[in-house]
């Protein structure tokens, strides 16, 4: 490869460094679409676990005296024949969570001072379900139990200006001069 | 003991009336225009009585109440809604759980016929809110309703209710790639189709908690 | 303490999105989208199919977060559910290609940082890197622009690293012949 081939790929590959801006309403539609999964339970001291058994698991090249190493394999030994005997199960879901499951509201707007979620899932009162500002300070979050159902709702901006969820489908029929959006929350 | 009597008669009567009205009003129906509050618990009463449910009818008045909406049309808009409740009961039959029926109201204001809640009940085994609500999301995004009806009715026997929104997300995007509306759901259906199986299976294994 | 105050590494987000604060994953995207956005446009050719990638990449890891059993090092195992959607989103985006009609001129547009106009140069940096085979350009983005160890790369794509290395050198011999043909047109 000559000199000059060899500065073309450098440059080429400078070219290909360069940061790209992407949309970062990808960030409210991949939240948004989180939302829309069964809500994730605190694993806590069984993930640990699972990092542990992982963590002693993976193979790793080391170098020891021999004496050394008989004296490691026999603890690892000991501590993979105590961790299996107690390996638990993943955690069941209680019957009760099985009807609701929680979803997250998400919506872009950078100037509001408050914005509020209101919809067939708080009797449309304002009061109910204020929205918290994230990192950024310009997405507005709020998570809900929602039981299987179709929802229709809007967000609600200081206390004046509606509007719909861009991101998700719109109310058909709008019958009273404002957009609103609808969540349909299945069984399975 | 002849005033006596009249006495516990009238406090017996009024007691009577006051608990009557008091079971008979949503208490949340208060925060309407005046004007509306009798005619909307109105509807909402019989619609009880019918054996449909109430609460969808409530929380479009409160809807409209929070939109500042008059009062009439408020009393139109419940009014709609309750009679679109019925029709999808005569379509869905008796059994209908709530959701099935709002999901059902909703489709057929969109303009599905009741032919079509009915297919799709003797099709799906599973509860059919989801493809109901997939059916009216879609004449919301432009495609004939037509088109709708039969990519929905194809996959209503096997797809989930998961693939069914990702059907939708899939025609939603197609359309906003330039396709056709009715062709994007005719591609979309036929994909689904041929993958739900596979995904159904891929997607319980990847949502079961904390398996290695 | 919300997640704008204080920069919390990788591993303390996705240990509080396990014990389930599901708003602490959105500093993640935020974290990873842009870097792992370039790789998406840079396989894919259009914004469209990258940001379709790079969304599903992230939902995925989500999902299946409780198997990211190396949290600190979150962004390299991201990169292979993204390597792995790239490869799956440009099948299917051949596929709908047939079905129907588009504007290729409008869809691929990349956004210039600076909003001025697109380089010839840059054309053609471009259009070479999409004539590359998948595998190709794959490897040679992971190794030269991402600036991936073989052995991360191997284990993101399933490939030997001898495999990768040929790979790599292929992709570079490659571009500097079609580079030097669009040089002397």
């Amino acid at each position: 490869m000559s000199e000059h081939d060899e500065d073309v790929i450098e440059r080429v590959v400078s070219e290909l460094r360069r940061p790209v801006q992407i949309d970062p309403a990808v960030d409210t539609r991949v939240m948004e679409e989180i939302a829309r999964l069964p809500v994730r339970r605190g694993h806590g001291g069984l993930r640990a676990a699972r990092v542990a058994w992982r963590w002693l698991a993976r193979p790793r090249a080391i170098s020891l005296s021999p004496l050394a190493g008989l004296g490691i394999a026999a603890v690892f030994a000991a501590l993979v024949l105590a961790l299996s005997g107690r390996w638990p199960g993943p955690p069941s879901a209680p019957p009760g969570e099985r009807a609701t499951r929680e979803f997250q509201f998400v919506v872009v707007e950078p100037h509001a001072a408050r914005v509020s979620l209101v919809g067939d899932f708080n009797d449309w009162d304002a009061a109910r379900t204020p929205m918290r500002r994230m990192q950024g300070g310009s997405v507005w979050s709020a998570v809900v139990p929602l039981r299987p159902g179709r929802y229709r709702y809007a967000f609600l901006v200081d206390g004046r200006r509606w509007l719909a969820d861009p991101t998700a489908p719109a109310a058909r029929d709008d019958e009273f001069g404002t957009p609103s959006s609808v969540v349909t929350v299945g069984s399975s | 003991m002849r005033r006596h009597c009249s006495c516990i008669v009238s406090v017996c009567a009024l007691a009577a009336a006051f608990v009557a009205s008091a079971a008979g009003q949503d208490p949340r129906l208060a925060r309407l225009p005046p004007e509306a509050q009798a005619p909307v618990g109105a509807l909402v009463d019989s619609a009880r009585a019918a054996g449909l449910p109430a609460e969808p009818l409530v929380q479009r008045a409160l809807e409209g109440a929070t939109k500042q909406a008059p009062g009439d049309f408020i009393v139109a808009a419940v009014q709609r809604l309750a009679i679109d409740l019925g029709r999808a009961r005569d379509a869905l039959g008796s059994s209908a759980s709530p959701a099935e029926l709002s999901a059902g109201a909703a489709a057929l204001r969109a303009g599905a016929s009741p032919a079509v809640l009915t297919k799709l009940r003797r099709a799906r085994r599973q509860p059919v809110t989801m493809p109901l609500a997939v059916l009216t999301d879609l004449v919301a995004s432009g495609v004939p309703m037509d088109s709708a009806a039969a990519a929905v009715l194809t996959l209503a026997a096997r797809a989930g209710d998961a693939d069914l929104v990702e059907f939708r997300r899939a025609v939603e995007r197609d359309i906003a790639l330039g396709a056709p509306p009715g062709t994007a759901a005719a591609a979309a259906a036929a994909d689904a189709a041929a993958t739900a199986a596979v995904q159904v299976n891929a997607r319980a294994r990847e949502q079961r908690p904390g398996r290695p | 303490m919300g997640i704008d105050k204080v920069e919390t590494s990788d591993a303390d987000l996705v240990r509080r999105v396990l014990d389930g604060d599901t708003r602490a994953y959105a500093g993640l995207v935020a974290r990873y989208r842009d870097r792992l956005g370039r790789y998406a446009m840079h396989m894919l050719g259009n914004r469209e199919d990258a940001e379709e990638a790079l969304q599903d990449a992230f939902v995925r890891g989500y999902r299946s977060l409780a198997r990211c059993y190396e949290p600190e090092r979150f962004g390299a195992w991201l990169y292979g559910i993204l390597v792995n959607r790239c490869r799956t989103t440009g099948a299917r985006a051949t596929r709908r290609g047939r079905l129907f009609v588009r504007d290729e001129g409008a869809l691929n547009g990349f956004a210039h940082p600076s909003g001025a106009e697109r380089t010839e140069w840059e054309d053609a940096v471009h259009r070479a890197l999409a004539r590359l085979g998948p595998e190709y350009r794959e490897a040679f983005l992971l190794k030269h622009v991402e600036d991936l160890e073989y052995e991360t790369m191997a284990r993101l794509t399933g490939a030997g690293v001898s495999a990768l290395k040929m790979r790599v050198k292929r992709a570079r011999e490659q571009l500097q012949v079609i580079l030097r043909e669009a040089e002397r047109v």
